[in-house]
């Protein structure tokens, strides 16, 4: 039995354990987050500096700021067709690989390739992609006479780029995250849902899929937060265009800050993009924790 | 069970169809850029089955001349000492964390995990405020402390959920034989966590190795890193798709074999999160 002052002893050695991270993290992520908060509070400007306090000013004009109120649009559609299309194909993927094509074991490293591949690549091999006077698809579909048009000149075409491009690197994130999840569960309920006579597909809807709900909320939340920092794709792929169609919050935020210098302005794009990732995040650590005590 | 029924035939058949279409839409574009890499520049917009011996190494050779070679070394020793000090740093941590009785865990998992889904472009105004006022303004150092706030928090996070899987028992057992808790986690604990060591140090080193914003914002020429460079190729005139496509496929060979032989403990670690 250890006595008390063992475990105190050892409740220090576990505090000084985490002294050298937690100061690692005072000055590499603190410090630069209260900056982004200061700086939101000002009319910092990159080469004007500062000309006086504003306080909410800068809030108060994102209300008002339509291209902000188009950019939460654009990225809201980036996020919730690029999320949808995301779960809905990693899950199909993964349930294929279990339940169609089993025997495909050495095939699957292939379908995880692509969450491997560098954002700015995966963004500028689409990019090759959707050039028409480049892309094999273009000019395979020539031979029949079909003219596939330029999808990066129209904003429902760009938006649509964007989700193709995010969805062939990310999808392979949602599908190991279920194929995890579907191999935590029993293939009991499979084999007693066939004795009833029930079909293989009404038994994945009825049966399999209400089990794999907590995991697709979890992956949905997940991918969803990363939608909302879309940067590579749409800096490669349209740079904010055609026009400023596809300039996303974070995006604009972006612009605002390094292209036209508005840095007090754009740390206050950047705060309101923080406020969802601090909701989301309070969120999955509530529901950890909960999971922890049960 | 079998089911020798023409119905089930067909939708077997079809689910085969379906998988086969993802797999195509997994490897094509990679096969592409592969493909395109090897192309000489006069046969680039000419389709690949009209011509399809007429492949050269000279966009191989030709990217040897730029700056990319070298932006590559700076890809490596940046994500690399930041994988190297955020595991150094974070393995004690997390192990703390998940073993000591402190208070305030619940704050440390949440902060953790928000450290990792801020938006970058919040960081990065005040650190590029602060590097350009300390010289830390491409350093490898100024660089190396970036990644440190994306890979750190992954670590620590991946690396708590690790160490909770291992019972208390094992460290109650080091401590008994009169094993210090340092000794106790380098000869006990790491050794069992090994699995989800090299999980996180996967995870953490491409997030470094793929970054493309904070090394666009914070680096210039002296520490600019592969996925910045390769935007050299691309200029309001021209867009060299050859040399992209050289560095594409160079940028991503290191990570594709890694991701193979390893997304099976990746998925433990990633899952840490997501489990429920």
């Amino acid at each position: 039995m250890a006595s008390a002052s063992a475990s105190a002893q050892l409740e220090r050695a576990y505090k000084r354990m985490l002294i050298p991270t937690f100061l690692a993290v005072g000055i590499f992520a603190i410090v630069p987050l209260v900056g982004m908060i200061g700086l939101s509070f000002t009319d910092y400007h990159l080469i004007r500096g500062f000309r006086g306090e504003v306080g909410f000013q800068n809030f108060v004009r994102l209300w008002t700021d339509g291209r902000f109120m188009e950019s939460i649009y654009v990225m809201c559609a980036l996020s919730f067709i690029g999320v949808a299309v995301q779960i809905v194909m990693g899950t199909l993927v993964a349930v294929g690989l279990e339940k169609i094509v089993p025997r495909w074991r050495l095939a699957r490293g292939f379908f995880v390739i692509p969450f491997a591949v560098p954002a700015i690549v995966t963004a500028l091999v689409w990019l090759s992609l959707f050039t028409p006077t480049l892309s094999p698809i273009n000019a395979f579909f020539a031979i029949f006479g079909i003219q596939i048009p330029a999808i990066l000149t129209t904003q429902t075409g760009a938006i649509a780029a964007i989700v193709i491009a995010d969805t062939w690197t990310t999808y392979p994130f949602v599908m190991l995250l279920i194929l995890a999840a579907l191999q935590g569960i029993s293939t009991d309920l499979d084999e007693a849902a066939a004795m009833d006579g029930a079909t293989r597909i009404r038994a994945f809807f009825y049966i399999t899929l209400p089990l794999l709900v907590p995991a697709l909320t979890m992956v949905a939340l997940f991918r969803f937060i990363e939608t909302l920092k879309h940067f590579p794709l749409i800096f490669v792929l349209t740079n904010g265009g055609p026009g400023r169609s596809t300039q996303a919050t974070n995006y604009y935020a972006y612009v605002q800050t390094f292209q036209s210098s508005n840095v007090g302005y754009g740390s206050a794009i950047a705060m309101f993009l923080f406020f969802f990732a601090g909701v989301i995040s309070l969120y999955i650590a509530k529901r950890n924790a909960r999971l922890a005590d049960a | 069970m079998r089911d020798d029924s023409f119905s089930f035939k067909l939708k077997r058949g079809f689910g085969i169809l379906m998988m086969l279409a993802f797999a195509v839409f997994a490897v094509f574009p990679i096969l592409w850029v592969l493909i395109l890499s090897f192309r000489p520049a006069t046969q680039l917009f000419v389709p690949i089955w009209e011509t399809p011996f007429e492949l050269t190494l000279e966009n191989y050779s030709a990217i040897i001349g730029t700056n990319f070679p070298f932006a590559l070394l700076n890809s490596a020793i940046t994500a690399g000492a930041s994988t190297l000090l955020a595991l150094l740093l974070g393995i004690p941590a997390a192990f703390a964390l998940s073993k000591s009785r402190l208070s305030g865990k619940f704050l440390a998992s949440w902060l953790l995990l928000l450290l990792r889904m801020a938006p970058p472009v919040g960081f990065v105004i005040p650190l590029f405020l602060i590097y350009i006022n300390s010289g830390l303004i491409d350093t490898y150092a100024g660089l190396i402390f970036a990644y440190m706030s994306l890979t750190l928090p992954l670590v620590v996070w991946s690396m708590w959920t690790t160490f909770n899987q291992i019972p208390n028992e094992v460290i109650e057992a080091a401590l008994m034989d009169g094993a210090s808790i340092w000794k106790t986690l380098v000869k006990v604990m790491i050794p069992i966590a090994r699995p989800g060591i090299v999980a996180a140090a996967i995870l953490s080193f491409l997030l470094a190795w793929n970054d493309f914003f904070f090394a666009l914002i914070i680096t210039r020429s002296e520490t600019v890193t592969a996925p910045v460079a390769v935007m050299n190729f691309v200029s309001y005139a021209s867009v060299d798709w050859g040399a992209i496509a050289v560095a594409s496929i160079v940028l991503t060979l290191p990570v594709v074999p890694v991701i193979i032989l390893a997304n099976k403990y990746i998925v433990q670690s990633l899952g840490g999160a997501v489990k429920g």
